[in-house]
């Protein structure tokens, strides 16, 4: 049970991450690398604002603002321009992996680039049906419930969200309807950017934070939304907590070392025999990327 | 002096590193992060056989070479069925499993080169010998220099050959529109395997005159950041022509040697140098996309 929990929480974290990747990726097309950076700099901005005399509620959602504004920028200097002069999928991914790169780099050198902790005192335990659940693993699986079941609500009910999931199945049909599309893909990518800063904060609460540890969960992220499904919002729900849930596995019947081979060989196994996921409908995968 | 020849190593082994990343993005259009397991490999079979068998430079690294080529399968058969971002997915997947063995095929117990220890893990191993080609053993900076000369030289020529060849205009014309090719009757699925074999093969040799010239080899050098490094190489000279990834293997050298004299504080200088790049990349993107010497756009 203690594994399953784990699994559980690092699914959680694994899927809030996925689940903003997704965001980005089913409405625009984009691969969002530069997702990572804004994930590693979450908790130096809201450790530095704590630093600087604010609360920490304040400074918590005062960065996750400043990682939605950060993205938003992403869009306007960088993505929204290679849209306009129909550059390719590559081409997005290039340059994301470039402010990626200059955002791990910029935090390297203004905070350093050692591991460190956001919280200085140990963690809170408590015992529930025989299982140990720290502090840690209730904010996580809160946020994680909170974040996901307010998302399905935007996506489901608000017109906003509905004009997003459109926008997802055939952007020309959307400006055909007079939408604006730009507007919609600044949305994708605000919210993108606050769910991203939720799961780093969450993830620096429990086991502290570095500059360059964005990319890795974001791989992980990435795993899950190939493995639930690429072609829906909720691949990445499911995909996380697999992806979790396998790793834990991994770990508690093998090594910690074997973590990741097994999480590169789902991937495989997934592009090569079901890249539509678990969730996703059948399609060839040739025809949804030329 | 000594300075200028370690500079002519290390550009002679990415020049030769940057061409072959050049036969798979820039004729082939296939973006792939798997480039620096590859060099690894190279690397690790030249290390491993001259530290533990005593054997020279050619047969070590033609064995390199071909366990790279056979090991390429694991990048051109997913390059069948997957195109774009997804290709990306699965040459990252290969380029994370070659990583994991050269991290964990080590146990403390056994010796290294066993079977039990081939890489020695997370440890690496120390102490390669300098290169030697039938009795003759490169000891002195100037010889190391002058091997890794000749070696770029033969696998420039090589790759020029190659590049200027009908079989790379097949490739152009594969990348450009698969469908067609096929339709005129091209096997693309066998050029993509040779395409990726011959890239890998030559990644492997120029992991090999990295080790030579280094001395020590540890898994980082399998990381996704050499990944990318190799590919800003390519990026930002240039693809799709021979000069362009040459370019960019000067660039990617001798930037970080031009910031030495900037007298950068010892931790910040490795940032700056990795800022500068991701700066490149993004710059190159926006206004160059085919780089400064290149002709292909990235797709």
């Amino acid at each position: 049970m203690q594994t399953l929990l784990s699994g559980l929480t690092s699914g959680a974290l694994i899927a809030l991450l996925g689940l903003s990747f997704q965001l980005v990726y089913l409405p625009t097309r984009v691969f969002f690398v530069a997702l990572a950076g804004i994930y590693s700099l979450a908790p130096f901005l809201a450790s530095a604002l704590h630093r600087g005399g604010l609360g920490w509620a304040v400074a918590l959602i005062a960065a996750s603002i400043a990682c939605a504004a950060i993205a938003l920028g992403l869009e306007w200097a960088s993505h929204r321009r290679l849209a306009r002069h129909r550059a390719s999928e590559g081409a997005h991914l290039i340059a994301s992996l470039g402010a990626y790169t200059v955002i791990a780099q910029v935090i390297a050198m203004v905070w350093g680039n050692e591991t460190k902790p956001l919280r200085m005192t140990l963690d809170s335990v408590t015992d529930l049906f025989g299982m140990r659940i720290t502090g840690a693993q209730w904010w996580t699986l809160g946020a994680a419930v909170v974040v996901i079941c307010s998302l399905s609500a935007l996506l489901r009910l608000s017109p906003a969200g509905l004009r997003l999931r459109a926008l997802a199945e055939n952007p020309a049909q959307l400006a055909l309807f007079g939408y604006n599309i730009h507007r919609h893909r600044a949305l994708a990518f605000v919210l993108a950017g606050l769910i991203a800063s939720v799961s780093a904060l969450a993830t620096a609460y429990d086991t502290g934070f570095d500059p360059h540890g964005g990319l890795h969960a974001l791989i992980l992220a990435i795993v899950a939304v190939i493995v639930g499904g690429r072609d829906t919002f909720a691949g990445p729900v499911v995909g996380g907590l697999m992806v979790g849930l396998l790793r834990a596995q991994v770990v508690w019947h093998s090594s910690a070392r074997w973590e990741e081979p097994a999480t590169f060989a789902v991937l495989v196994a997934f592009l090569m025999f079901r890249p539509w996921g678990v969730l996703g409908r059948k399609a060839r995968i040739e025809a949804t990327t030329q | 002096m000594t300075y200028l020849l370690h500079l002519v190593v290390y550009l002679s082994a990415y020049a030769v590193i940057a061409l072959s990343l050049n036969l798979v993005v820039g004729y082939c259009g296939m973006l792939t992060l798997a480039h620096a397991g590859y060099v690894a490999i190279g690397g690790y079979a030249y290390a491993v056989l001259a530290s533990v068998a005593g054997w020279g430079f050619i047969p070590a690294t033609a064995i390199g070479a071909l366990l790279a080529a056979v090991l390429s399968l694991a990048v051109s058969l997913p390059s069948w069925r997957l195109r774009g971002d997804f290709f990306v997915l699965a040459s990252l997947a290969v380029q994370a499993l070659i990583f994991s063995v050269l991290q964990n095929w080590a146990n403390p117990q056994a010796p290294l080169g066993s079977w039990q220890n081939l890489t020695n893990g997370p440890y690496g191993i120390v102490g390669i010998p300098d290169p030697s080609i039938l009795g003759w053993r490169a000891t002195t900076p100037t010889s190391i220099a002058i091997l890794a000369l000749v070696v770029a030289t033969m696998s420039g020529v090589v790759l020029w050959r190659l590049y200027t060849s009908p079989w790379a205009r097949l490739l152009e014309a594969i990348r450009d529109d698969e469908l067609a090719a096929r339709a005129v009757g091209k096997n693309s699925r066998i050029v993509k395997v040779q395409a990726f074999a011959i890239s890998a093969a030559f990644a492997s040799v120029g992991g090999a005159l990295y080790a030579a010239q280094v001395g020590y080899l540890d898994p980082s050098s399998a990381s996704l950041g050499e990944s990318v490094l190799m590919l800003t190489m390519v990026i930002i000279g240039g693809l799709g022509n021979f000069k362009g990834p040459l370019l960019g293997a000067a660039i990617v050298v001798l930037v970080p040697e031009a910031l030495r004299f900037l007298r950068l504080p010892e931790g910040q200088a490795a940032n700056v140098r990795v800022l500068i790049f991701g700066s490149l990349l993004v710059l190159a993107i926006h206004l160059r996309p085919q780089g400064i010497a290149g002709k292909y756009r990235v797709r």
